[in-house]
């Protein structure tokens, strides 16, 4: 729900936000082409021997007969993949001041902010990845906000928003809401301590959230008639709530168990909301037929189980699973590391399950950008998506690959003959 | 009739009904895997250091490989069609917790470290669980033996090599002790051991207690003149200065904690100073040092390759490390600290191969160095006649992601496909589709 107009809302965001003002799109969108690789289009195939040609940051042509204009700087493919620019559907990088605001158990008014100077921006970078979902944690059964970006390392906080994405919020569940591994002293005791308070978490504030739409619909109906209606107060808890229960705001949660995931569709089956994404979603397989009848999606590592118990049942297989069930399956990182290698991540779908190589590849390139909500500007290589793209020394899947390059909308943002790297550090000042 | 006697009755039931055959593989299933006599015929085997030798047979009969050629072959085996397939030698982490550590947020399924500081007795072996779930995920994607370690305190305890499958403990042992885990006080390496495969250790400075840098000092001392006494023919036992006899024997190595320069160098000369064998554990700055390394003839065995590198390195420095210690002579070994994610081992191998490292080396990583730095190579590490039936067949090259592990070896068993992860994945992938309305 909009209380405001958006015009309004935007007007005064900018007046927030003062001088931040995001770059001009000409100082970030390029041309650039790559000839004679393995194009990995995601959509339609790979393509050998192939030439994608990238003019003012939009994909304009890809194909094995591509006319490449004079002037435009031209990548040998030789030997090389290309895949589009990896998205990460789930991370914590490049967050300023915390990703957790803990205080209580239903925050969805707070956002997390950008750090632009963050290194695992560039990190990720070097490992192919171009998006990501940057996430609130899940200290809350209902959290905070997120920001999705584009990884322009160097530039602006602003420039790195992803215009046209989601506004995605991040709820959560079972053993971090209920603090059931927190120990620390700081950490004081709240509801709710059990998955059964979850539950009622969700029913009580989406009931809520149900009085002030009603408050505010029945005030913008009456005011046409009788301008002496008195404005309902302003809450911007409720606001987000309500946003939730409108599709404006999408809801990401944090899952492990199946019963809890079950739980969760149902609450909101009763209450008038969806679920756009499951995260983590580790026995996702377990309820995949009732995940895709709820028309949610699912993203989740690739193999991470045993650090506590309701991971006990994490399966490599998750992802094979779910995907045969019909769920549209993302692989994302939720670390600092595994976001420098998610293609590896991608493929132990294939190694577990047995995926296609290509299914394998959409959990980190299509798939998240359908959860992210940018799938009709990147994912695959298409012309009229955006230039972003990953360049790898050889198959992502196979043992060694590396990345060369990392462009987005165009513009070259990591190379590796460019970076500095451990052998040319190694080879200044000779061995000790 | 109780709820377990029904169970038995019913379990006799199906076995009577589907004959002995199916009993005997259920049995099989859940144990240690088969015994028995196996011919692996027609693979390709991919030996560390050596040519690829393709259609070669290989014969195993109790526990070991008697035979590798071409024509090799017996009346009694069982065969396995490795036709078109890769045979490797088992691979091996050098560093996990699997076996004393099951779930790591719950204490009592998370027994790593002994209370104090100086734990020499303390013995990883003993404590193994054999039914951790871990060792059955671990085994069946071809890591068939890994290095379990103790953690905490200066001394923590005995590490032990064992096999991925067994009976009890005793069955999985390679080498019972296979090194003694120390973290030099003072030193700055103390703390990256242990863990999920995340985080390396400290690699700066780090608070020196000099209290405990005195103890540790008082405590080699003691038992070295201890170790003296007991050469030279004295009977008092003592059991905690016993337990550090070997290191002093050189019988087994000091697996010693150190990623930083200083650290590293603190441990060569601490091996040095007290004339015992050194392994450096976690290595985060070896490349910087490796041609002392390799002068001294200093095996590493690297931290998790899955780590986040400092802010202030290269971004490429843990996957690119190994190949300059490759490049430089160096012996190392690959592991992932932690347990659950070790069958992963080969893919940070392939990390290192994408950044440099040669196909051969990583191989030798993943299975004759480890043996050869705890003193196994005559028992694992490569596909030799007499060494233990360590092994696993792919369809494909082995750190190639698309690749599928189609058959596993441990001590000349052939394992089961069955573990907590292939069990929940056959459970659900056969439940019946919603009916449609």
């Amino acid at each position: 729900m909009r209380i405001l107009p958006r015009r309004v809302r935007a007007a005064f965001i900018c007046s927030v936000a003062g001088s931040l003002v995001a770059l001009p799109a000409a100082l970030t969108a390029q041309d650039l082409a790559i000839r004679n690789a393995t194009i990995i289009t995601i959509a339609r195939g790979d393509i050998q021997n192939g030439t994608i040609l990238v003019r003012g940051g939009k994909i304009t042509a890809v194909g094995t007969n591509v006319t490449i204009p004079a002037g435009v700087r031209t990548i040998d493919g030789t030997g090389k993949f290309v895949m589009p620019g990896i998205i990460d559907a789930h991370s914590h990088a490049a967050l300023e001041n915390g990703i957790n605001e803990g205080s209580e158990s239903v925050t969805p008014e707070v956002q997390v902010q950008l750090r632009n100077d963050d290194p695992v921006i560039y990190r990720a970078l070097a490992g192919g990845v171009t998006a990501a979902l940057l996430l609130h944690g899940s200290a809350n059964a209902i959290g905070g906000q997120s920001r999705i970006i584009k990884m322009r390392w160097g530039m602006p906080a602003e420039s790195m928003y992803f215009k046209g994405a989601f506004r995605i919020v991040k709820f959560a569940l079972g053993e971090n809401v209920t603090r059931a591994n927190s120990t620390a002293p700081a950490d004081e005791r709240r509801f709710p301590m059990t998955r059964m308070g979850v539950e009622f978490v969700y029913r009580y504030w989406f009931e809520k959230a149900k009085e002030y739409d009603k408050e505010w619909a029945d005030y913008r109906a009456g005011v046409k008639t009788n301008s002496n209606l008195i404005m309902p107060r302003r809450d911007l808890r409720l606001e987000a709530l309500a946003d939730m229960l409108h599709g404006d705001l999408k809801i990401h949660t944090h899952s492990y168990r199946a019963d809890e995931i079950l739980m969760l569709i149902r609450a909101a089956d009763e209450n008038g909301f969806k679920i756009h994404t499951f995260q983590h979603v580790l026995e996702g397989y377990k309820v995949a037929d009732e995940i895709a009848k709820h028309g949610a999606m699912a993203s989740t590592f690739a193999d991470m189980w045993a650090y506590k118990v309701e991971a006990y049942d994490a399966i490599p297989y998750n992802m094979a699973l779910m995907s045969a069930r019909g769920v549209v399956v993302s692989v994302n990182s939720d670390s600092d590391e595994r976001i420098r290698r998610l293609y590896q991540e991608a493929g132990i779908g294939v190694r577990y399950g047995n995926m296609s190589t290509n299914e394998a590849l959409k959990m980190v390139t299509l798939n998240p950008a359908k959860q992210l909500g940018v799938d009709k500007m990147v994912g695959t290589l298409e012309t009229g998506k955006d230039g972003d793209l990953a360049v790898f020394s050889a198959h992502p899947f196979s043992g060694e690959a590396m990345v060369e390059y990392t462009i987005i909308d165009g513009k070259v943002y990591f190379e590796r003959a460019e970076a500095n790297t451990l052998r040319k550090v190694a080879g200044q000042g000779g061995q000790r | 009739m109780t709820r377990s006697s029904r169970q038995h009755v019913a379990a006799l039931l199906i076995a009577a009904a589907f004959g002995t055959a199916l009993a005997t593989r259920a049995v099989a299933q859940a144990g240690a895997g088969e015994d028995g006599t196996y011919l692996i015929k027609g693979g390709t085997i991919v030996n560390p250091g050596g040519q690829r030798m393709p259609n070669t047979n290989i014969l195993v009969r109790n526990n070991r490989i008697v035979q590798v050629g071409g024509n090799a072959t017996a009346d009694d085996a069982k065969v396995i069609d490795a036709t078109g397939k890769f045979i490797y030698p088992g691979m091996i982490d050098a560093n996990t917790g699997i076996g004393l550590q099951e779930i790591g947020s719950v204490q009592t399924m998370s027994m790593r470290s002994e209370m104090g500081e100086f734990n020499p007795h303390m013995r990883a072996l003993v404590a193994l669980n054999v039914e951790s779930e871990i060792l059955g995920v671990t085994r069946a994607n071809g890591v068939t033996s890994v290095v379990t370690s103790p953690t905490g305190g200066v001394i923590s305890g005995q590490a032990t090599l064992i096999n991925t499958a067994g009976w009890n403990w005793e069955d999985l042992a390679i080498m019972k002790t296979a090194g003694m885990v120390i973290n030099l006080p003072g030193s700055g390496g103390r703390g990256g051991r242990g863990g999920g495969g995340g985080g390396r250790g400290g690699r700066g400075g780090g608070v020196v207690n000099a209290n405990l840098v005195a103890d540790f000092e008082q405590f080699m001392t003691e038992s070295k003149a201890y170790d003296d006494r007991r050469t030279a023919g004295a009977t008092q036992l003592d059991l905690i200065y016993e337990a550090m006899r070997p290191v002093f024997k050189k019988e087994i190595p000091a697996i010693i904690q150190a990623n930083g320069e200083t650290a590293i160098r603190g441990a060569v000369a601490f091996g040095e100073k007290w004339g015992i064998r050194v392994v450096i554990e976690g290595g985060g700055d070896a490349w910087k040092v490796r041609k002392f390394l390799a002068e001294k003839n200093i095996p590493v065995i690297l931290g998790s390759i899955e780590s986040a590198p400092s802010d202030s390195v290269p971004y490429d420095e843990i996957y690119a490390q190994p190949g300059l210690l490759y490049d430089a002579g160096v012996k190392f070994a690959f592991s992932t600290g932690g347990g659950a994610n070790a069958r992963h081992v080969a893919f940070h191998a392939a990390l290192a191969m994408a950044y440099g490292l040669k196909a051969d080396g990583a191989l030798k990583a993943l299975t004759i160095w480890p043996a050869e730095i705890f003193g196994a190579d005559k028992e694992i590490g490569s596909i030799e006649k007499g060494k233990l039936a360590n092994l696993f067949i792919t369809t494909g090259d082995a750190f190639d992601l698309r690749t599928q592990v189609t058959n596993v070896f441990i001590k000349g068993r052939l394992i089961p496909d069955d573990d907590r992860h292939s069990r929940l994945y056959l459970k659900y992938k056969a439940r019946p589709l919603p009916i449609k309305p």
